[in-house]
């Protein structure tokens, strides 16, 4: 059974005198343990479609099933659910909590777990070592840096060791090298077994995964070939 | 989430914005405050009443002259009155402001009254040293005092001044007796008198036949009612009124008085807690305000909240109990500052520090029931943000 399956996906926003068309009939599947990236140009509906498979936004029209289970028909708190247990959410602007340190923000989504306070900064702590961030467990989003602050992010999507990871422009806001330094992280990632999903609009990013899906103006022109 | 976990969170973000969160719990602060402090000013006001309830004579009926005709009652009267069947104790009165004398230099200007006897029963006063007049010492019209607390203190005379003399207006008296304080102050301390025989009094200082009240304890409570009823006919007849005359004196309930007095105090303690609360609802609109407004800015926050799991319930949760701390720190500080005024102002009042825990607890339910109300619309604000525009906001 795949990961994730789309089935004529599409999203509209209403927006009173206009209706958006961000996404129509979108199809694709993903298998577990692929990396796939979802390429495409600003606009085209990239991060629409990262919503609807990240369960923080539902479509309009078409079916999505994750793991087996028909999303349609989830109320909100079972979606809560899902985005607490079963997904890493990577984002262009980092969106760490600020005022709060790096540990206890790799912590949040454990406390949504119900994890003890003692489990909760053990296991954050663990995961910001393993991405060399044990010397800035007590540092704040707004002193560090933005290589450090995307690291961050990143061990907080991966703390709750979701089944799927979803990185949205996750190099975007960073600086050549911190960039490629993110990149090799997700390459380990994906060595390592995690299902993760790369969207982004530059083609050299998208490269290192080993499946592209070509989005232009909220459809799949190109769903590459499976691995 | 816990509940410890949810307090955790909310304290670490009023410690983030602390002068925010100090502002803002300020009209919670006042408000409490002012209930508590209102509210034992009351009760202090009423316990006062109360103390003045209980040292007034029992079932005391005055009988004074109606206002505007003088020295309409007389000896003769009082000794007709205590002649009526029901009545405990009948004592005449006559008061002359005088100044009194110790033989070294002390003196002191008080009210003179001149009784009888029956007085100590009538006026509910208890001797401390010494005896009170008797019968025989009021019958013959001798020279001897009994002095009331703020007299003797004034004088400085203690228990060795039994058998000793005091001039009054110059004229020597024997001091018989010193009465217990019942407390009291400025110009209604009943302790700032001295008591003689009626008879010297009319001798030495007020001449004339007539008296200015008489004190009666009638023996019954339930006897109130017909005393009055049998003492008016007696006086209308013996002062030859015609039968749509107006009395020429008129009988006085002192207690019925003070206990309308009571319950008016009591009303107003109502009144002013109710108006003082107003103070605490527009704390809670405060609460509210800044709890709308911190939604707004948090709403990026929110929208990652949610995208790390939490439901709407955590994220309502969290804004309220952001708003319950706000309110119930905000109380428990005014009622400590509610505590420090009322006591501050039951000091000067003389009526002593009034500690209440009911009105506490009232003050702190209250303030918690503030942050629920208040706080329960921002909240619920906050959990309904939809996660994908909360975190394109900007
Ligand atoms: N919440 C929204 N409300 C209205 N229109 C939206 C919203 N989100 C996205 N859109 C529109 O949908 C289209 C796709 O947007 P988006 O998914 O953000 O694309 P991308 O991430 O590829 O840049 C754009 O035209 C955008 O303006
Ligand atoms: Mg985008």
């Amino acid at each position: 059974m795949s990961l994730l399956r789309l089935d004529q996906i599409g999203r509209t926003y209403d927006m009173g005198h206009v209706q958006v068309e961000a996404l129509h009939g979108v199809s694709m599947t993903v298998e577990r343990g692929e990396m796939v990236a979802i390429l495409g140009p600003s606009g085209s509906g990239k991060t629409t479609m990262m919503s609807i498979i990240g369960c923080l936004d539902r479509p309009t029209s078409g079916r999505y099933e994750l793991d087996g289970t028909d999303v349609g028909s989830l109320n909100d708190a079972a979606l809560a659910r899902i985005r607490s247990r079963t997904i890493g959410f990577v984002f262009q602007s980092y969106n760490l909590l600020p005022g709060t340190s790096a540990m206890d923000n790799v912590a949040t989504p454990l406390l949504y777990q119900g994890v003890s306070r003692r489990e909760r900064q053990a296991r954050a702590a663990a995961a910001l070592e393993q991405l060399g961030l044990g010397h800035r467990l007590r540092h704040e989003p707004s002193e560090l840096s933005g290589g450090e602050q995307q690291r961050v992010a990143l061990a907080r999507a991966l703390v709750t060791k979701p089944a799927l990871v979803l990185a949205d422009e996750p190099t975007g806001n960073l600086a050549l090298h911190q960039g490629q330094e993110v990149l090799a992280l997700f390459q380990d990632l994906h060595a390592a077994g995690h299902t993760i999903l790369l969207i982004t609009h530059n083609p050299e990013v998208a490269a290192i995964a080993q499946r592209q899906v070509h989005l232009l103006d909220g459809a799949v022109v190109d769903a590459g070939i499976a691995a | 989430m816990s509940a410890v976990e949810l307090v955790r969170l909310a304290l670490s973000r009023l410690r983030r914005g602390r002068v925010r969160a100090a502002l803002t719990m300020l009209g919670v602060i006042i408000g409490v405050a002012s209930v508590v402090g209102l509210v034992s000013v009351g009760r202090g006001t009423t316990a006062r009443i109360t103390q003045q309830l209980s040292s007034l004579g029992t079932n005391l009926l005055t009988i004074n002259p109606a206002r505007g005709s003088a020295n309409t009652l007389t000896l003769d009267d009082a000794a007709a009155i205590a002649g009526l069947s029901g009545l405990a104790a009948v004592a005449p009165e006559i008061q002359t402001q005088r100044t009194v004398a110790t033989s070294t230099t002390n003196t002191t200007t008080t009210s003179v009254v001149g009784t009888s006897a029956d007085y100590a029963t009538v006026r509910a006063f208890e001797v401390w040293q010494g005896t009170f007049l008797t019968p025989f010492a009021v019958d013959q019209g001798l020279r001897q005092v009994v002095l009331g607390a703020t007299v003797a203190t004034a004088l400085g005379l203690g228990a060795d001044a039994i058998g000793g003399q005091v001039n009054i207006s110059g004229l020597p008296f024997q001091v018989i007796g010193i009465l217990q304080p019942k407390g009291g102050a400025g110009s209604n301390d009943p302790d700032n008198q001295v008591l003689v025989p009626l008879g010297v009094v009319r001798k030495y200082y007020v001449g004339g036949t007539g008296v200015q009240s008489i004190g009666i304890s009638v023996a019954n409570a339930t006897g109130m009612q017909a005393a009055r009823d049998s003492i008016s006919e007696l006086l209308r007849v013996r002062h030859g009124l015609a039968a749509g005359a107006t009395d020429d004196f008129s009988i006085f309930d002192q207690t019925q008085l003070l206990q309308a007095a009571s319950s008016i105090s009591g009303t107003l303690t109502l009144l002013l807690g109710g108006i003082a609360s107003i103070a605490l609802i527009v704390g809670g609109i405060g609460i509210m305000n800044i709890m709308l407004v911190s939604v707004r800015e948090r709403t990026r926050e929110i929208g990652i909240r949610k995208a790390l799991g939490a439901r709407g319930r955590d994220i309502l949760s969290q804004f309220l109990i952001e708003a319950l701390t706000l309110s119930l720190i905000g109380g428990l500080i005014g009622v400590l500052a509610g505590i420090v005024v009322s006591a501050i102002i039951g000091r000067i009042a003389g009526w002593g520090f009034i500690f209440d825990p009911a009105t506490i607890a009232v003050a702190t339910v209250f303030s918690l029931a503030v942050g629920i109300v208040f706080g329960v619309w921002p909240a619920r604000q906050a959990a309904r943000l939809d996660p994908v525009n909360a975190l394109r906001y900007e």
